[in-house]
């Protein structure tokens, strides 16, 4: 590392005027945060002995404050002064052993805790502070700037650059690098950034983007590392990067992309053959106007699941921003049509799903559905059902359902002095009601619909594929 | 760390101690089509009743059962109903309160439909408040030292939905004169360790033996930190990246550092996001309008800005490599507003959420970010705590005179009165329970945590059985910029404050 530092150190604050925080240092030369801050006292105190004040430092103070007030803790009942309470004194510290073991309660909320305190001062007013502590434990530089901050607040954008462009590495092995504290316990499931679970069911995350992550968080940390020797360069690639999709490292992100995109568009043309590619598609269904019914039905399954692939896509789309800057340029062209394609797609999909209605929609679930149904028309009892009895009483018929359930029922007895008594009971009732109307009627409902209007009805809107099975 | 070069090696830091962490699920509530709001609220109060008498009666049996009164020998009498004039007796049930200015939700829907959320009143007391005491069969109007608290020393200020035992006699205006009253009282204290020891037993494993092998000091420490509201703006940024930089162990010299590395958890106790509670306060609401802003309902993506959560994530995902986070909502935190709140949707962090199992698969994450509910009740290093966002609380002191009882007087009654959330249903948002009352504590915890409070403070109480608890008022970050840090072991409570210069 040598005089690495005193270079970056030289081009960032000096050259660029930005500030500086050990942290960041750390992070941008892959060093020990406690080395960093050594460096960066380095850099001050050479660079200032050269030409005074051209750096400007802030130190972090930890330690013990010195209480301003000593009769702290007898300010009575009252409410207690916030900054009475911060500033322990050490002289009511050491009798707080004392206090405690009177196990007088009030005393021993009075009593102060013992208080470390952390604060970050410029270099101004890094004597007067100190002049506050007690005790102090450590004094480190905490960031290094090119002249006095107006606003400390400033300090927080290097935070950000370190959650924005050095975040990409494996978190679990910070520690060794940066020093952090290792937590041996922690695991972290490096799930694909998508493929959270889905309420369908149905959609199971492209494997490619489970075995590319792993490898790219691997070969992440060299890059990363490498980079800011040029600090311009980096410059522009942490203006690329926009703020928030940081986690997901995207240099594995070109290579499922396209993986998904044939997927999508393999799942489209065997599903529903749309008007843009019609050529193909149409004879492709003339192909198979011949075969089965079932594999119409079973390509209709799978018409869900480009559905759900969309959003994952929208998504990784969005984090396209943080590719590496070489393959850029050809990914975003690629990405362009992709994008162009899929919103077409989406767009074609949903005309096509609010045209066809219920019934297509209908035989769409009817699969997967089948062992869902008996669920949500149990459900459907009277929150008091406590046990609705699993076996066939609960018959469904005609848009009523009868059978027989156990109930808690709330009786009230007129007692022997006249009183009324409120007791529980679990009875056993028989009930009739009607069906769940809004929510569950389509699913059951339209199945006798379909196969009868099946033949004729939707082609007006239906794909043309389904013209030609059903013909 | 004041040197320049050479730069010697770092010191050794040591690693993080495994945090023995065994939260229990006692506040989730059903999910998705199991979850009703048809029941009544009323039930609640009945079930309420119902398990706490037994522990009342007991106990004011044992205080009660040979007070006399002249020559009239007390007597239990079951029904508030039954009591006749004159006679020397003793009852069980809940306390209700008639206040002046609580809010009647037929007044504000009078007054504009459902949008925002009811005005929020420093408290509900008012001058012509009258206490009463319930049970199924009816109401007893209370008079006597009691019922007027300006009068009495703290301890005797009563709220809604606390089951109590009250001595007297009736009147001859048909209210009941209270002499003395007696509550439930701290429950059975739980030994520490006792649910582990017990699931490992139940697994047929052998139970450790913890004096010999968990030895002193081994336990590590607890940090607890509460209303960090974010806001997404830079202005809370700098002293929550001090936060940061302290757990993670990176900020000060090796003599700060060490000691550091002994957290084995942190516990947020709600309030992580400003302003981000789905019914807007009367405050927002107003100030949406007045930005022109016609559209009332539905998801307004122009309006919605990510950078608060944004925030929180990041900071989460900062910490989370190097300790384990359980993590409560608050009030103005986008959970479900009703108490019990539940879980802070993953889908809220993209990053943090890889250390959290999915919660297909599991909703027990010991290791990693727990995202749990509030209130919220579990084992840490075997210790029973329960951790609150601070609702309850807030919403009990509002029964009370101003300023008179303090946020521990107010947790220490909710454990004797043995409920944590006395006033839910009737002025604390609830969902309504049907069968079982969680909110009713069973197992004495030993520590009680209360987030987002307006200062620190602690307090150890005692209980009739030796049990001890813990209490924790926990200060709001974004105010007093503190964090508490409790030792596991030896139960010490101390403090750390950040402060910026200029």
């Amino acid at each position: 590392m040598a005089d690495k530092y005193k270079e970056y150190l030289a081009t960032r604050v000096l050259a660029e005027g930005k500030p500086i925080t050990y942290r960041l240092l750390s992070r941008a030369l892959a060093v020990h945060v406690n080395t960093a801050k050594q460096m960066l006292y380095d850099f001050h105190t050479k660079q200032n002995a050269r030409t005074p004040n051209s750096v400007h430092a802030t130190y972090l103070i930890t330690g013990r404050k010195r209480a301003l007030e000593q009769t702290n803790g007898a300010n009575g009942g009252g409410v207690e002064d916030e900054d009475t309470v911060m500033q322990s004194s050490p002289p009511y510290m050491s009798s707080m052993p004392d206090i405690e073991a009177e196990e007088s309660e009030e005393a021993a909320a009075e009593a102060p805790v013992p208080t470390t305190t952390i604060v970050l001062v410029k270099e101004e007013e890094l004597e007067s502070a100190k002049a506050e502590f007690e005790e102090i434990t450590s004094i480190q530089v905490y960031s290094l700037e090119p002249g006095p901050l107006k606003d400390m607040r400033i300090l927080s954008v290097c935070n950000q650059e370190i959650t924005t462009s050095y975040s990409s590495s494996d978190p679990l092995q910070w520690w060794e690098v940066y020093g952090m504290v290792h937590n041996p316990y922690i695991k972290a499931c490096i799930l694909p950034f998508n493929s959270t679970p889905r309420r369908t069911g149905k959609y199971v995350p492209p494997p490619t983007t489970a075995s590319t992550k792993p490898l790219a968080s691997k070969t992440a940390p060299k890059a990363e590392s490498k980079a800011p020797a040029h600090p311009s360069e980096e410059k522009s690639k942490a203006a690329l990067i926009s703020k928030g999709n940081v986690s997901e490292d995207t240099s594995g992100r070109s290579t499922p992309q396209p993986v998904a995109k044939t997927t999508t568009t393999l799942k489209k043309s065997d599903s529903k053959p749309n008007l843009r590619k019609d050529a193909s598609d149409i004879f492709k269904s003339f192909a198979k106007a011949k075969a089965k019914p079932k594999s119409a039905g079973a390509s209709k399954d799978s018409t869900p699941a480009p559905a759900n692939d969309v959003p994952m896509q929208g998504m990784s789309e969005d984090e396209g921003n943080d590719e590496d800057d070489a393959p850029e340029v050809k990914i975003d062209e690629e990405k362009l049509k992709q994008q162009r394609q899929k919103r077409k797609e989406v767009n074609e999909k949903l005309q096509q799903m609010m045209d066809m209605s219920d019934e297509e929609m209908a035989d769409v679930e009817e699969k997967g559905s089948e062992p869902l149904r008996k669920e949500p028309e149990e459900e459907t009892g009277s929150s008091k059902t406590i046990e609705p009895e699993p076996t066939a009483t609960v018959t469904s018929q005609g848009g009523r359902r009868r059978g027989r359930r156990k109930v808690i029922k709330t009786k009230k007895v007129k007692d022997e002095d006249g009183y009324l008594v409120t007791r529980e009971e679990t009875v056993w009732e028989s009930f009739s009601e009607d069906e769940p109307q809004p929510v569950k009627k389509p699913k059951p409902a339209p199945k006798p619909a379909s196969t009868a209007k099946g033949k004729g009805g939707k082609m007006g809107q239906g794909s043309i594929a389904n013209f030609f099975k059903k013909a | 760390m004041l040197r320049g070069a050479p730069f010697e090696d770092p010191a050794y830091l040591p690693s993080r101690l495994p945090s023995s962490y065994n939260p229990m699920h006692t506040f989730e509530l059903p999910k998705g089509a199991d979850k009703h709001y048809r029941q009544q609220f009323a039930d609640m109060y009945f079930l309420r009743l119902a398990q706490l008498k037994e522990a009342v009666r007991q106990k004011a049996q044992d205080a009660w059962s040979d007070f006399k009164l002249g020559n009239e020998q007390a007597r239990f009498v079951d029904r508030v109903l039954d009591v006749r004039q004159g006679e020397l007796c003793w009852v069980i049930g809940t306390v209700y309160i008639e206040m002046g200015l609580k809010p009647n939700i037929l007044d504000d829907i009078a007054k504009e439909h459902w949008i925002a959320a009811p005005p929020s009143r420093a408290t509900y007391k008012s001058t012509n408040d009258a206490m009463m005491l319930e049970d199924e069969s009816g109401r007893l109007r209370l008079t006597g030292a009691i019922t007027n608290s300006s009068t009495n020393d703290d301890s005797y200020s009563y709220v809604t939905g606390c089951v109590l035992a009250a001595l007297g006699t009736e009147q001859a205006d048909g209210a009941f004169h209270v002499l003395a009253t007696q509550w439930a009282d701290l429950p059975r204290q739980p030994q520490r360790w006792e649910r582990d020891d017990s699931a490992l037993a139940m697994a047929k494993k052998p139970v450790p033996q913890r004096k010999s092998e968990k030895r002193k000091g081994e336990s590590g420490k607890l940090a607890i930190v509460s209303g960090l509201e974010i806001t997404g703006t830079e202005d809370d940024d700098v002293p929550l990246d001090l936060f940061i930089e302290y757990l993670t162990c990176e900020s000060g010299g090796p003599p700060d550092q060490t000691p550091r590395t002994k957290f084995s958890r942190l516990l947020i106790a709600g309030n992580s996001l400003s302003h981000s509670s789905p019914i807007l306060s009367r405050e927002d609401f107003a100030a949406a309008r007045k930005a022109g802003k016609q559209k009332h309902y539905g998801y307004d993506s122009s309006a919605y800005n990510a950078s608060p959560s944004e925030r929180l994530d990041d900071f989460l995902a900062q910490i989370l490599p190097t300790v384990p986070v359980t993590l409560l909502p608050g009030a103005s935190d986008p959970a479900n507003v009703a108490l019990p709140q539940q879980p802070l949707h993953p889908a809220l962090f993209p990053k943090s959420r890889h250390y959290a199992n999915p919660p297909a698969s599991s909703n027990e994450t010991r290791e990693g970010l727990d995202s749990v509910t509030n209130p919220w009740e579990g084992d840490i290093e075997g210790w029973r705590v329960v951790g609150s966002g601070g609702q309850n609380v807030d919403d009990l002191m509002k029964y009370v005179s101003l300023g008179s009882v303090g946020a521990l007087d107010v947790m220490e009654f909710m454990l004797r009165w043995r409920c944590i959330a006395p006033t839910a249903p009737d002025t604390l948002w609830c969902y309504p329970f049907q069968d079982d009352d969680p909110l009713i504590v069973k197992d004495c915890p030993h520590i009680y945590i209360v987030g987002n409070q307006a200062e620190f403070a602690k307090r150890v109480i005692t209980g009739p059985a030796g049990q001890r608890v813990l209490l924790i008022a926990v200060p709001r970050f974004s105010q007093t910029r503190q964090v508490v840090v409790l030792d596991l072991e030896s139960l010490e409570v101390e403090k750390v404050a950040f402060d910026v210069r200029g």
